[in-house]
């Protein structure tokens, strides 16, 4: 942990990550209003002393509807990275233990469907399913399977020719030790900065989606479903749509640079 | 480049795209309902929707319908929007040639600036240049394209200011100028995003080539600095900022779908949204198909491109 | 006693004043974990016409003395006092532009590995024409021309040929070739060599070797020529220094030096270094042993063709590494197996243990296998296999008791309660102190992670131990006593060993047997001490002669 800070793309994103996950897990109490109380005396206010951030249409307080947002926010990035790359890993690393003809196959199809960028795999699936959080978040892990599926391939593969593994199989080693033992402790790696780079994709794809209303619904406090609320308005309190706007950026940039921090502490010193 | 070698490069596309055929017909025979009642409505009568199901085929055994919905395709007849009761052939080249317009025009300004500046944050590594590209660069992949989209508009088209109109659409045949002046917000859009992807590639692919060895040996032969990042440097760094340029249509593909949806503008992206948020199946099933043609072909291209690059590849 | 070798070194003249003087100089680089002396009062002096050889280990500090003459240092580097001149002039007082123009012109360097010092995108005939137009003003065409006679000057049989070659197309000492075409184009004062062989295999190596030594006393120019093979060195350098850890330990003429080394590290090289009429290995085996491990007809066969790549096009392309290998192995034999890379004996090793499928036969002892998946866990337990690269051998995860334990485990040979204490016996057979088994492969050096390979091996107590090249990513110290090692367990348990290597010295020294792999044959096979009979086949005379024997008197 202490390598990643000395580093600048760490430091900075550890510290936007730490402000991300403090507004997530402590936000409600942290807000200083109510985040669906309206003030109507108080609309389409720029920021002042009361308001830090100003107020939106329905005079509701920005500074708090972003706090209380970013545990939506976080947590919907979080999941749907995590089921994306449990279901990724699984195809992934079946693939590549197995090999042969079902490595070939399977590796065909996920190429097939990497074929489909990322947005509209997710709008595809959403339409099938319907919209709402739930909804999106699972599309999203559907959408992110076939690339991770591809990266623990590799990651497995990679570990498969090292020669510690070769020995174990000249050993004697049963297929299950082999992985359990020698391959997985030392596949996980690349797993994680690729997932964690991955968290901020989905953050913005969540976002994306709330913005076109397939994804979070009214009355939720989702930071694109707020830009979405507030466009017709936001030549009249751009606030409405810019601080939401930094705070998805925040996040994001906050699990990019620390993702990209932890693969440079891992790859020079690990397995190469 | 021999024969064979295009042949089979060929013959991946093709496969490629029948697994996303399969992909797009399995999600819409996975739909809860199926056609009939998106047509009809929740309140149809079975009967109703007995009848419709006949008429669509939708009894048919599933590898039935997909041949026919892939034969129908391949031979032209992309069927009629639900919605629109419009031919959907129609609907989608008229909706890409305005898209290809703006990806293009992103494209054009993506390549004279994003290159460029990959390339002078490689040269200045660590220095104040390298670190405002650098910066600008991963602002651009944390930023979702809505927020950019948004954010200029706010600041370009606030109607006190008035620089640029906040959206819409002018047809090229009724005014090139206005066309292009609509243009302009969305293509910066896109761009502003693209730029900051492919610069950090680039910026990336450079830095390792730099560092190589056999840049070593060309500067240790005396050769002037110039000539080693142009000869020695480019060329090498070039095969693989293409392959990554292929994988920004990807990224294109995406944001154009936003880019359009918020400055109203009628490509083919604003179609998907819409046939997405009507259920307007015919139209989803073509559009999908034609876009992931389109990345999958522009793959092909980047490979074909990189093995002009990399006499490895040509003669391996 | 070292056996005097005519070395092909010619005396030549001398001009008073040397073409590069290294004077008391030193360099530091600042890291993280401090300051690091890479290079203590360095004094160095090469003459006209002379070559100096700079021989050291890994970390020695040679490789940075190369890029401060050059002036290519980091920017982490310090640089003290001292001086660095070329023909009396100060390298350290020049500007950037001028040293640009005497890189090329006035210094040249030739590089370890072809492969990565040339430009994958580029002809070969561009990357040396390049320095032709660039130093000696020549235009482009003129370029190729000389370009072409001096390809032909270093042994290139098509010179027009091979300049339009890109690096790909062209073989190791071929590309090496054009290296040092390129080196020589400028007719340079003086030519660092930085291992120019060691990327080759033995018998280019050898080729390439004579080459340069043709070459320097064709042009006289000084060449400083660094290498950690003190054989290899003694043959080719008219004066050699020793360098250890950043010092010149000692100085002098060659022959002097390896005749009557004064320093203890010098001494202690000259020991490492393997040296065929010293044998390590004194048992004489008795005809009565029987064969223990028998092949027949094995072959090896690489490129899996399954359905799914012939459907998608994607190109099948066969390798026969081995070919109809018969031979057998004697109980309590040492059987060396040598040849270059490629030639197929890595092959051979992972066939026996069962990593690759073969056809053909396997037999250990009285039983026979035809193919990998008839393999077994008895048969693997008695046929254990150490790999080259001590970094992969060993999971990085796992402590070294863990490792250690496993064989053990995994055949039941210990009860659980036993199992620390024969950790620690097999610590100690390996001669490392006990509380190793609580670190982690990367705490450990690369010398002492082959010894714990060595030791897993052995745990089992199996009948064939197959080594395959446990020296060659060692330092050439570290080898002498890993060789040792191994041939000490062999001869206290009596296990037969197959062992791999490219160094024909060191099998002469170990080996029982010797059987020669060439392109995926083997060629021939004999007694250790029937090197010299008339019947070798040619390829073994032409490995024998190419490989260097240190000099001395």
């Amino acid at each position: 942990m202490r390598e990643i800070l000395r580093h600048p793309t760490g430091l900075v994103g550890s510290f936007l990550l730490a402000l991300v996950l403090l507004a997530a897990l402590f936000g409600s109490w942290l807000a200083p209003y109510d985040p669906q109380l309206f003030h109507p005396q108080a609309r389409l206010q720029g920021p002042s002393a009361a308001f830090w951030l100003g107020t939106d249409q329905f005079g509701r307080d920005i500074l708090s509807r972003i706090l209380h947002g970013a545990r939506s926010t976080v947590s919907f990035g979080v999941g749907a990275t995590l089921l994306g790359v449990a279901a990724g890993a699984v195809i992934g690393i079946t693939a590549g233990v197995v090999g042969k003809w079902v490595d070939s196959l399977i590796m065909r199809l996920v190429d097939g469907l990497l074929a489909v960028p990322d947005l509209l795999f997710t709008l595809l699936i959403v339409t099938v399913i319907g919209g709402g959080s739930g909804h999106a978040m699972l599309a999203v892990a559907v959408a992110f399977t076939p690339g991770m599926a591809r990266i623990s391939r590799s990651a497995v593969l990679s570990v498969r020719t090292r020669e510690f593994v070769q020995a174990a199989t000249a050993r004697g080693e049963s297929r299950l030790y082999i992985m359990a033992a020698e391959v997985l402790p030392n596949s996980v790696g690349p797993l994680i900065v690729e997932a964690t780079i991955r968290v901020s994709f989905a953050i913005m794809l969540g976002a994306t989606l709330g913005f076109l209303g397939l994804g979070a619904q009214p009355p939720s406090t989702e930071w694109g479903l707020m830009i979405s609320e507030a466009r017709q308005f936001m030549f009249r309190n751009p606030w409405c749509v810019a601080a939401p706007g930094v705070a998805i950026a925040m996040a994001a940039m906050g699990f990019n640079l620390f993702g990209d921090a932890l693969r440079d502490l891992i790859d020079p010193r690990g397995q190469r | 480049m021999n024969a064979a070698y295009l042949a089979r490069r060929f013959a991946s596309v093709l496969v490629v795209l029948v697994i996303v055929s399969i992909t797009v017909f399995a999600i819409t025979l996975i739909l809860p309902g199926n056609a009939a009642v998106m047509i009809l409505g929740e309140y149809a009568t079975p009967e109703q929707l007995r009848v419709l199901e006949l008429e669509l085929g939708l009894d048919r055994p599933w590898h039935v319908q997909y041949l026919s919905w892939m034969g129908n395709l391949l031979g032209g007849d992309w069927g009629t929007s639900m919605r629109l009761s419009l031919p959907v052939a129609g609907l989608i080249t008229e909706a890409l040639w305005r898209s290809a317009a703006l990806a293009a025009a992103a494209l054009v300004i993506v390549t004279v600036i994003a290159i460029p500046l990959g390339i002078i944050a490689a040269l200045k590594r660590g220095t104040w240049a390298d670190l405002s590209i650098s910066l600008f660069a991963y602002l651009g992949t944390a930023v979702p394209e809505f927020v950019t989209a948004t954010l200029l508009l706010v600041f370009f088209a606030a109607p006190d200011r008035g620089w640029f109109p906040a959206g819409g659409f002018v047809p090229a045949a009724e005014s090139i100028w206005l066309f292009l002046y609509h243009m302009c917000l969305p293509a910066a859009t896109l761009s502003l995003i693209l730029t900051a992807h492919i610069a950090r590639q680039v910026r990336s692919e450079m830095s390792d080539v730099l560092g190589s060895d056999y840049v070593r040996a060309a500067r240790l032969k005396g050769l002037p600095e110039r000539t080693v990042v142009m000869r020695h440097g480019l060329r090498n760094a070039m095969a693989p900022a293409v392959a990554v340029i292929s994988l920004d249509v990807g990224y294109l593909l995406g944001g154009i779908i936003v880019v359009e949806e918020v400055f109203a503008w009628p490509g083919l992206g604003r179609l998907i949204i819409y046939a997405l948020q009507n259920r307007d199946l015919p139209v989803i099933q073509a559009a999908t198909l034609v876009l992931a043609t389109i990345y999958a072909l522009s793959n092909l291209v980047s490979d074909l491109v990189i093995a002009a690059l990399d006499p490895r590849v040509r003669y391996a | 006693m070292i056996e005097q070798v005519d070395s092909l070194v010619s005396p030549s003249s001398q001009d008073a004043r040397p073409v590069l003087h290294v004077q008391d100089y030193s360099l530091t680089y600042t890291t993280r974990a401090g300051p690091f002396e890479a290079l203590k009062s360095v004094d160095l002096s090469v003459m006209r016409g002379r070559t100096m050889g700079l021989v050291g280990e890994s970390g020695s500090g040679k490789t940075s003395l190369a890029w401060a003459i050059l002036r290519y240092l980091p920017a982490n580097a310090r640089e003290g006092q001292g001086q660095l001149l070329l023909s009396g002039d100060d390298l350290r007082a020049k500007s950037p532009g001028e040293i640009t123009d005497i890189r090329g012109r006035r210094i040249g360097i030739v590089f370890q590995d072809p492969s990565t010092s040339l430009n994958p995108t580029l002809t070969l005939g561009r990357q040396l024409s390049e320095v032709l137009v660039r130093h000696r003003r020549l235009s482009l065409k003129q370029a190729q021309n000389e370009g072409e006679a001096l390809l032909a000057r270093t042994g290139i049989s098509r010179p027009a040929e091979m300049m339009t070659r890109f690096p790909h197309q062209a073989s190791g000492g071929e590309k090496q070739r054009v290296v040092i075409a390129t080196a020589f184009a400028c007719n340079p004062e003086c030519i660092i060599f930085d291992e120019p062989t060691t990327a080759l295999d033995v018998i280019t190596a050898r080729q390439i070797q004579d080459l340069f030594v043709k070459l320097q006393d064709d042009t006289g120019v000084a060449a400083l020529y660094i290498s950690h093979d003190l054989a290899l060195v003694s043959r080719i350098a008219h004066d050699v220094a020793v360098i250890h850890r950043g010092k010149i330990v000692e100085k002098g003429p060659s022959r002097q030096i390896f005749s009557a080394p004064r320093d203890d590290y010098t001494r202690m090289l000259l020991g490492a270094v393997p040296n065929p009429n010293i044998r390590l290995v004194n048992s004489v085996l008795s005809r009565q042993s029987p064969t223990i491990l028998r092949l027949e007809q094995t072959t090896i066969r690489y490129g899996e063709k399954n359905l799914i790549d012939r459907l998608f096009g994607r190109e099948q392309k066969e390798v026969v590494g081995a070919k109809d290998i018969s031979f057998g192995v004697r109980q309590g034999e040492i059987l060396g197996i040598v040849g270059e890379s490629g030639s197929g004996k890595s092959t051979i090793a992972r066939a026996i243990s069962g990593l690759n499928d073969f056809s053909g036969t396997v037999a250990l002892r009285d039983r026979a296998f035809h193919a990998r998946q008839q393999i077994d866990r008895p048969y693997r337990r008695n046929v254990q296999i150490i790999f080259q690269n001590p970094d992969g051998s060993l999971n990085p995860r796992q402590r070294v008791r863990d490792i250690l334990a496993r064989p053990l485990k995994l055949y039941g040979l210990v009860p659980a309660s036993g199992v620390d204490a024969k950790v620690e016996e097999l610590l100690a057979q390996v001669l490392l102190p006990a509380d190793f088994a609580r670190r982690y492969p990367h705490q450990l050096s690369g010398g002492e992670k082959q010894r714990v390979a060595i030791a897993r091996a052995f745990a089992s107590e199996p009948q064939v131990v197959l080594c395959d090249e446990i020296t060659s990513s060692l330092d050439v110290s570290v080898q002498a006593s890993v060789a040792r090692l191994l041939v000490d367990l062999q001869t206290r348990t009596g296990t037969t060993c197959l062992f791999i290597t490219h160094d024909i010295n060191l099998v002469r020294q170990l080996a029982h047997r010797i059987a020669v792999m060439y392109r995926g044959e083997c060629v021939d096979l004999f007694d250790t001490s029937d090197h010299a009979a008339p019947e070798r086949h040619a390829y073994t005379r032409m490995l024998l002669e190419a490989v260097p024997t240190a000099a001395g008197s």
